[in-house]
């Protein structure tokens, strides 16, 4: 039997190190037992996956439902216009929503957010044919959805394979907003003045790049980011 | 009473098991686990057999946990399982409600060890250690040993009866004032997050008898001296750590109230207690400590303070107002007046079951027994304590890296002079 030699216990006779204070088991009248099972198992357990299937199905029969009651209505009673079109979208979109929630839980989440990004286009296709507009629809909802979609995808893309500090999200959100402020300018003054020219997206603009430089320098300077750390520590 | 388990049978739960469902996350479950030692290897088949024909015996562990729209509730549960499966590294993983086919309990076994892990929902130890100890019981039969019920083994042919399922809470809440439950914040332990799905154990064996000599010494009991030795532990940890400003040190310490209330009940049956110094009075020396442990639960441990304690709980719950509140509203407020106020009331907690009795059949095959209070709701330390024969085990459970709590906890005893053996799941790097 081996003691450890800085707090006196007894320790098991398979025990490499102590497990109140690390010390390491050097006992030379005896080794240490590497053949006895250990007191503890080693195999790591799992919580397993919940089946969300009954509220899958549940959801998906309301939603189903709901966008079928709707157009029966819109056919049978009130026919003045197309208006079933708008619920049947949005039961559609709010479906598409609940996919990586409830429905299949293992999709990857780029996909999820490209399926958002395509329904939401679509639910602006109706209102689109509604309206009878399709050229806003091509040259403002659809570059404008697109842009989102890329720029979340590009967030979490970001967030997920480099550092993920409050820092570091913080300049890839602030970075995003300036994109998104200028690209959405550009669009606007394309299309309602055919000519290309910045004002209130560029304020946003030069504050975000100061921000970002802050916080760069804040990043790279390891005592100011301990500073920070300890300063705003929560 | 016999009872009758029918599709329109179903249980309200208990007052406090009330709580533990509001507290679930992701990564947390109130779940503890009681371990028996037996001294040959165990059998899954035979085990699995045992579990199948003890489990009806006590219908309120083969139940599923659903929601109403006050309140949670549980109904019997037909699927297949509970099964028994080899045991894991890291005990009293997070449960989901609706994994495991719905079953609040999982059956482990490893080498001669049957583990058995509840949902606090459910019951309490005490009523978890029935359903071990039966099962075990019933597993020692069929491999050919005969063993007559006694003690927390119950006959697995007498039906199940009413007062073994009873909301004792309900029954013993009988006294005319409430007892206010504010208290003070108490010091925590700051410690580093061990990732998700680790739980470190830090077992520690000792004779009964020894500690029981110190103990004496100490003129004090057994759990007055562990108690104090804890309390201690965490005054010299908070004295290093020199902090701007000091907070009291107390223990939350569930008691078993059958002792106190003549109650057979399986579900939960407990008061907590928080026996604690306040180091911003003055310093303590070890004796001191003690003495002050000593007499608080010679003073508050009895049948009236736990009274007016329990009917205090009692009375929020039965509130007309508290009754119609929706769940979700209820798991909201519950669980933000835990995380508040409740959790920083202790710096750890700490229970002792006492010397488990085993029938006297059933003695020869039994060497100890492990009990763990689970995984701590923030980052702390729990411990627990058992003894069975000569043989005393006190489970340290924390999900913190740090061992700084254990090591000066098991230092003292040593010093003391009481021979201490550890066991550890922890796989730490070997400093050079």
């Amino acid at each position: 039997m081996s003691y450890c030699v800085h707090c006196g216990v007894e320790l098991d006779d398979t025990a490499v190190i102590c497990a109140l204070c690390n010390t390491p088991v050097i006992n030379p009248r005896q080794e240490i037992n590497r053949l006895s099972p250990l007191p503890y198992p080693q195999k790591r357990g799992q919580v397993e996956r919940v089946k969300r299937s009954d509220l899958a199905i549940l959801s998906s029969i309301v939603l189903a439902s709901s966008g079928l009651a709707s157009l029966l209505l819109n056919i049978l009673v009130f026919k003045s216009s197309w208006w079933s079109f708008y619920i049947i979208g949005a039961c559609l979109l709010l479906w598409v929503f609940c996919i990586p929630a409830v429905i299949y839980t293992k999709l990857p989440i780029y996909l999820s957010i490209l399926f958002d990004g395509v329904a939401v286009g679509m639910y602006l296709l109706i209102i689109a044919y509604q309206y009878s507009g399709y050229d806003w629809y091509l040259s403002l909802a659809i570059p404008i959805t697109t842009m989102v979609t890329i720029l979340v995808l590009l967030f979490i893309f970001l967030h997920r394979y480099f550092q993920t500090s409050i820092l570091s999200t913080a300049i890839y959100l602030f970075g995003e907003i300036a994109v998104f402020c200028v690209g959405l300018e550009i669009m606007l003054r394309n299309y309602f003045e055919n000519i290309i020219y910045l004002t209130w997206s560029s304020v946003v603009l030069v504050s975000c790049t100061i921000i970002i430089g802050a916080l760069i320098t804040i990043i790279t300077r390891s005592r100011l980011r301990e500073a920070v750390r300890k300063r705003m520590h929560l | 009473m016999a009872i009758d388990i029918s599709r329109k049978t179903w249980y309200k739960l208990d007052l406090s098991a009330n709580v533990y469902p509001t507290l679930q996350r992701k990564n947390f479950s109130s779940v503890y686990r009681l371990s028996i030692l037996l001294k040959e290897k165990i059998d899954p088949d035979l085990l699995q057999k045992a579990v199948d024909i003890t489990l009806p015996r006590f219908p309120s562990f083969k139940v599923a946990l659903r929601k109403g729209l006050f309140w949670r509730y549980l109904e019997p549960n037909l699927r297949p399982g509970p099964f028994v499966r080899p045991d894991i590294i890291n005990p009293c993983m997070p449960m989901h409600f609706k994994g495991n086919n719905r079953y609040l309990i999982r059956i482990y076994y490893y080498e001669s060890r049957i583990s058995f892990e509840s949902h606090h929902s459910l019951a309490d130890g005490s009523g978890g250690m029935f359903v071990l100890q039966t099962i075990t019981a019933e597993y020692l039969k069929l491999c050919g040993h005969e063993i007559k019920p006694g003690g927390y083994v119950l006959s697995i042919d007498s039906p199940p009866t009413k007062d073994e399922l009873e909301d004792a809470y309900l029954k013993y809440a009988t006294s005319k004032v409430q007892r206010s439950r504010s208290q003070d914040r108490a010091y925590r332990v700051r410690g580093t997050n061990e990732p998700f799905y680790t739980l470190n154990i830090i077992c520690g064996v000792m004779s009964t008898s020894e500690v029981s000599r110190i103990s004496k010494t100490y003129h004090a009991s057994i759990t007055e001296y562990l108690n104090a030795v804890l309390l201690y532990s965490l005054y010299q940890k908070q004295k290093e750590e020199h902090p701007l400003k000091e907070y009291p040190l107390k223990l939350a310490m569930p008691v078993n109230l059958r002792r106190f209330f003549p109650s057979i009940t399986l579900r939960n049956f407990i008061s907590m207690i928080y026996p604690s110094i306040d180091p911003r009075l003055g310093d303590y020396t070890f004796e001191e400590i003690l003495l002050q442990v000593h007499h608080y639960m010679r003073y508050y441990i009895n049948s009236k303070f736990l009274n007016g304690d329990i009917t205090t709980n009692v009375a929020i719950q039965t509130n007309p107002i508290a009754r119609t509140i929706p769940l979700f509203l209820k798991d909201f407020i519950i669980k933000t007046f835990y995380t508040r106020v409740q959790d920083r009331q202790s710096s750890a907690g700490l229970t002792n079951m006492g010397i488990i009795p085993v029938p006297p059949d059933m003695e020869p095959y039994v060497e100890r027994f492990d009990i763990y209070m689970g995984q701590p709701f923030s980052a702390r330390t729990n411990c627990a304590i058992v003894s069975y024969n000569d043989v005393l085990t006190i489970n340290f459970a924390s999900s913190i890296i740090e061992t700084d709590i254990e090591e000066l906890f098991f230092r003292k005893l040593v010093q003391d002079g009481i021979h201490v053996k550890i066991e550890s799941n922890r796989t730490m790097e070997v400093v050079k």
